[in-house]
This record gives C-alpha cells, structure tokens and sequence, in this order.
C-alpha cells in the first residue's frame, strides 16, 4: 500500500500563557511527527487527553500550520494544495454534533454548503446531491428542511457524516466521532462508517480514547503519549502483543463487559503527564513499570520491527544487544549517542 | 430486614415544563444491601442521575420527587425534616460526582473541604479532622497527603481531585455511597485505577455502594447487583453474572450487542443496533416503554408488561418470560 498522506517531522507549539508576570511557556502539543497514512485504511489513533490527537487531526486536515515539519498528500506538500484544493480530498467528522452544526441553517443547506463554496453544479444538481448523499448515510429526505435542534445526536452526526462525503473526499478524519453518544447510536454510526468505507472505498483516520472502538474498526493503530507515536502496529498485532509499556497499560484499562474478572491493576502509579512539563528521556518513564536507567536521560528511538514500530529501549535492538537490561551504565548511554550521531 | 441500608418503594420524579409535566423517573423500586454494590445503568436521559439526586435530596427545584418510601437504615427520607436530612447527608450518606472540578469549590483548600463536613457532623477538633483527612488521602493513595491540605483544587490533576473527591466522601466514615459517573470524565488507564480504588475502599470498610454509569464494561466488573434504566423505569434487574450471561429483556440484549468486545465481535463487523429513538417522558406512556424500538414487538406490549422473576432474584419487565 502506498502512502496517502504522509506527516514528516511534524511539530507543532502553542505559547500558553502563565499569567501577567510570568514569561510565555511553549507546549510541544505535537512533537516530530512521522506518519504515513495508507489508502483504502484506518488509521486508528488513540492515547489520553492532552497527548496531542486533536492537534495532529486538525493539522492533517491542513485547519492548522505545523510549526515544523509537513504534510503531503499523493506526494505533494498540502501547502501549494490551499485550504480549499486539501477540503476536497479530506474532509472532518468532529466529536460533538451539537456544536459542530450550524444551528441557524436547515439540513440541507449544511450539507451542500461544501459544494456551493467550491462552486460546484446548480443549485438543482447540488440539491438532487443533497438528498443522495443524506440517503446514503441512513437519513429521510424529509429531514432536508429541518435543522439541527430537531434531530437527535445520532441523527446530527449523520448529517456531519453527509456534509464530510458530500464533496467525495478520499480521507475522512473523524476526531471521536462516537464519543459524545449514548452506546446504542454509537454502533449505528460505527456501522455506518464502515458501510460507507467499503461502498465508497475511503480512507479513514479514526482518533478515538476508546479502545475497543478502534478495535474493532481500524486496521492499524498508532498510539501517542505526550505529542509522540509510541508505538504503531496493525490492530491484531497491537492488541495481541503489545510492545510498548503504555500500549499494554492502556489495554489492561480496558474493562471489557465480563462479570467476575474485576477491576485490573495498570501498575502505573501515581505520576501523570503534564504536557507542560514533559520529562526528559522516555516521556513516559515516570509512570513506566518497566523503566530502565537510560529512560530518564534518552529519548527512545523509533525502531521497526516487520511491518510495526514501537520507541521504547526495551524494544531497541541496537541497546539489546549492547547491554544487558537494567544494567545500562551512563557510558554506555553516551557511547550510543556518538554511535547514532555519527 | 436489618441488611438492608437503603429502601427504594415506588420513586417518582417529576418535572414540571412548559410541554406538560416530564416524568424522568416512574414508579421504581430496588433496594441495596450493606456492603454490596449496585449499579444503575441506562443511557442518557434514563433517569438514573435523577434517582440518584431524588435519594440524596438534591433535586433541582423544579423536579418533585414522589415515593411510597425511601428509607435509609429503615429511617424513612421522604418523611424526614430538612435537619434529619442535613444529619444524614455527608454523613452516613455521602456522593461522589462526575466531574471534581465543579464538585470542589476552587476557592478553599483541600484540607478546609475534607475537614468542614467531619467537624459539623462528629463534633471533633480541627486537629482531630486533620489527622482524618491526612490518613484518608493517604488511603486513597495521595502521597505527601500532609503538604496537600493546603493546596487548591486548581493544582491537582484530574484523577488526583477524583481522589480527593473519593476521600472527602469517606470522611465521615459513611455506610452508603452514591457515585454518579464518578470517572466518566477521566482518562482509561486513570478510570481503571479509580475504579479499582473505590472496589478496595468498598470492600475494606464494608460500605454499600450505588453506583450510576451508563458503561457495561465498569457495571461488569464491579457491580454485585445490576439495574438496567430505560425511560424512567428498571425494566430489568439480577445479579451481574446471570444478567450478563442471559438477559432477559430486549432491550439489556440489545445493549449488550451494541458494544464491540474483542473475541465476540468480528473486527470490522456490523455491531447490534437498537433502531429508533427514546420515546418522550412528557406524559404518561402507556404499556411497555420499549414496545416501537423492540424487534419482538406483539399487539399485547401495548398494555402494562408482567414482572418475571428467576429464582437467583433476577427480575425483569417484559411479556417474554424468557427472551432468549
């Protein structure tokens, strides 16, 4: 499969401001990036609030400038595309489809606002597209002229899902796009997500906190902490052997529906990620079960291993075979470096 | 029956809007043992936060709660007076809500807040209180609990003020606890471990708990009883294993098949779906609340469903006697 979408080096900062006197912090909500988005997937995305998923979907949209790196699309850099060139070929589906929604506007001129701004076909042509695409994703033509404050959650989502389709993109960036509804509707949209990919022949990126979701709906996963990719597998492997620490801690978090199996231990402890104050090394070392002495001084190199990646020095095999676990002296640490340097 | 803590007996929530009177919540009733956990579980708008808010008194001032009885150790609440009530409340019951940040008031210390109510209610010292409050954080697994009297809400993170939320709720030594969604807003691997935290706490100092969500995945794993909300009504209830193993009514079916789970789901698979919308709560519905969204629908759903009863105590309100 090549590569749809490609996300080279990307970083992005935000200055957060820390009151009046105090001088403006930088936060890497992004950090060095590298991702490439294969056609005909999904890319599931997951990790904890605040590790950067919202910010990597919107600059993969082309809504957000990196502040280093780039985005390609079919091998051309998203910035000659423009906004408007990147909006035809990859479109949003949002996690809240009461705020995502203009509420002053009826359904179907939501939806076919995306073609009038690309002037695309009469206003006949435009609304006979209309009404297709809110067929296909499962929505009566009669709800055209009504607007969202008439619909339910799942039925707004719907209409976000039409709006995204209506310009035929190739890839559909859904930010949780289940994640505000109740369980029943949830697995209507998931299910129609899946129908409209295999129809259509789309590409999704799917970022999602819940993890059974993404189980079952993408087709490889990329697992970030604190603005990096930890790890990135195709779903089965991931979740039949995790690598990275925090992939197998996040999967033990998941409290599948069985009675009797109890509440598991995560064994991470107390420490929790400050984006602001990210920790030198591993930024996840302080929580890591399994750290090593040159956790908290190097930052893990991502190393492949078959069609998957993970950065964890557990999983490095240049430092396996050098040292052995848990004996790594500060020597060692710095001969390595030169090494990679060199 | 002396092992029963709270008594719920025909609860109603009503509340009065413009469209006519809404009844969020109808006619209920369930009981909790000490020391065991129930989970009320429904998706949004079921009523389960509202039976929740009704048992604590904390209702809105627009919803009115009606019961035949509402006994907490066999004192009746609905006949209570206010101060009963207050002597009661924080005390012997005690809620934990979803979301900390609003729950704790962001002007006053961590310590203040722990210490206020277990002054008011046990008459003891400030230092008495103290002490309390720095071995409670510490049970809830807050080091250099001493240092964090003095901080304010604003300085913890998330799962740490849902700690502290947890270790105020306990101060005064309660025998029942309420928590609705008490980590509905926090991170997985943070639910997983503040869920297993309360489980510990539960289990060692023998409180009952109630506990509200509308996750299967944490009702399965921590509750000993369950009762399924649908429309202001418990349309179903047992004990977990058996009501996870065979529910009986369609819509607990139809919940359990809307949730992907690994090696049940085929990845990539169509999930369950329950077609339709929740029908208003505006005015009464007559017959089964689930009958237009139901795939096993017959003509007699329109009149009021039987109650069937397993002898393991699992309960449900359907015309099927076995759905399965």
């Amino acid at each position: 499969m090549t590569a749809l979408l490609e996300a080279q080096g990307l970083t992005r900062s935000f200055g957060v401001s820390q009151g009046m006197f105090k001088a403006r912090r930088t936060l890497h909500a992004v950090n060095g990036i590298n991702l490439d988005i294969r056609k005909g997937e999904v890319l599931g995305i997951v990790g904890e609030s605040g590790c950067g998923k919202s910010t990597l979907a919107r600059m993969l949209l082309g809504l957000l400038p990196p502040t280093a790196g780039k985005i390609a699309l079919d091998g051309q850099d998203i910035h000659t595309l423009g906004r408007k060139g990147m909006a035809r070929r990859v479109q949003p589906v949002f996690q809240d489809p009461y705020s995502s929604l203009n509420p002053r506007r009826t359904i179907a001129s939501i939806v076919s606002l995306p073609l009038e701004v690309h002037g695309i076909g009469t206003a006949a042509e435009r609304r006979k597209k209309t009404l297709d695409i809110l067929d296909k994703v499962g929505l009566p033509q009669r709800f055209a002229d009504r607007y969202p404050r008439e619909l339910s959650g799942g039925q707004r989502q719907r209409v976000a899902i039409a709006r995204a389709l209506v310009m035929n993109p190739e890839i559909v960036v859904c930010d949780e796009p289940t994640s505000a509804l109740d369980v029943s509707v949830q697995s209507q949209i998931l299910n129609l997500l899946m129908d409209l990919r295999r129809e259509l022949g789309l590409t999704y990126v799917f970022i999602s906190h819940n993890l059974a979701v993404v189980e079952h709906i993408a087709t490889r996963v990329a697992v970030m902490y604190l603005g990096r990719v930890v790890e990135l597998a195709e779903t089965e492997a991931l979740f039949k052997a995790p690598r990275h620490p925090y992939t197998k801690a996040l999967l033990t978090s998941v409290l599948t529906p069985e009675p009797g199996a109890g509440i598991p231990e995560t064994g991470l402890g107390l420490a929790f990620p400050d984006p602001l104050n990210p920790p030198p090394g591993c930024p996840f070392h302080p929580r890591c079960p399994e750290r090593m002495a040159q956790c908290s001084t190097i930052t893990p190199r991502f190393t492949e291993h078959g069609r998957d990646a993970v950065a964890c020095h557990l999983h490095d095999p240049e430092l396996r075979a050098s040292t052995p676990r848990n004996v790594v002296t500060l020597n060692a640490n710095t001969a390595l470096k030169q090494k990679e340097n060199s | 029956m002396t092992d029963t803590i709270l008594e719920v007996d025909g609860l109603s929530v009503d509340i009065a809007t413009p469209r006519g009177t809404l009844h969020a919540v109808r006619d209920i009733s369930f009981s909790v043992r000490r020391g065991e956990t129930l989970c009320l579980v429904g998706e949004s708008g079921c009523g389960k936060s509202m039976t929740s808010l009704a048992i604590m008194d904390l209702l809105p001032k627009a919803a009115k709660r009606n019961a035949r009885r509402l006994a907490f150790a066999g004192q009746d609440l609905s006949k209570a007076s206010k101060r009963q009530i207050n002597a009661l409340r924080g005390n012997r019951m005690a809620m934990i809500f979803q979301e900390p940040m609003t729950a704790l008031n962001p002007a006053y210390t961590i310590g203040n807040q722990l210490i206020e109510a277990y002054r008011q209610h046990k008459n003891a010292s400030e230092a008495e209180a103290r002490e309390r409050a720095i071995f409670l954080l510490s049970k809830v697994g807050i080091a250099s609990a001493a240092e964090r009297l003095g901080q304010y809400p604003h300085q913890l993170s998330g799962g740490l003020r849902q700690r502290v939320m947890i270790a105020m709720a306990l101060m005064c030594g309660p025998e029942l606890l309420i928590a609705d969604e008490p980590t509905t807003a926090l991170d997985v691997t943070i639910q997983a471990q503040i869920l297993r935290l309360l489980a510990d706490l539960q289990r060692e100092l023998g409180i009952a708990m109630l506990l509200i969500t509308h996750d299967l995945g944490i009702v399965a794993r921590i509750a000993d009883r369950v009762a399924v909300m649908y429309a202001g009504q418990i349309v179903e209830e047992g004990p977990t294993a058996s009501l996870f193993q065979s529910p009986k009514h369609p819509y607990t079916q139809g919940l359990i098949d809307c949730i992907p789970v690994p090696g049940r789901t085929v990845p990539g698979g169509r999930l369950g779906v329950i077609p339709g919308v929740v029908p208003s709560l505006v005015g009464d519905i007559r017959g089964c609340s689930f009958r237009d969204r139901c795939s096993r629908t017959q003509p007699i759903c329109s009149q009021a469903p039987p109650v069937y009863e397993t002898p393991d105590g699992q309960r449900w309100r359907c015309i099927l006697e076995d759905a399965a």
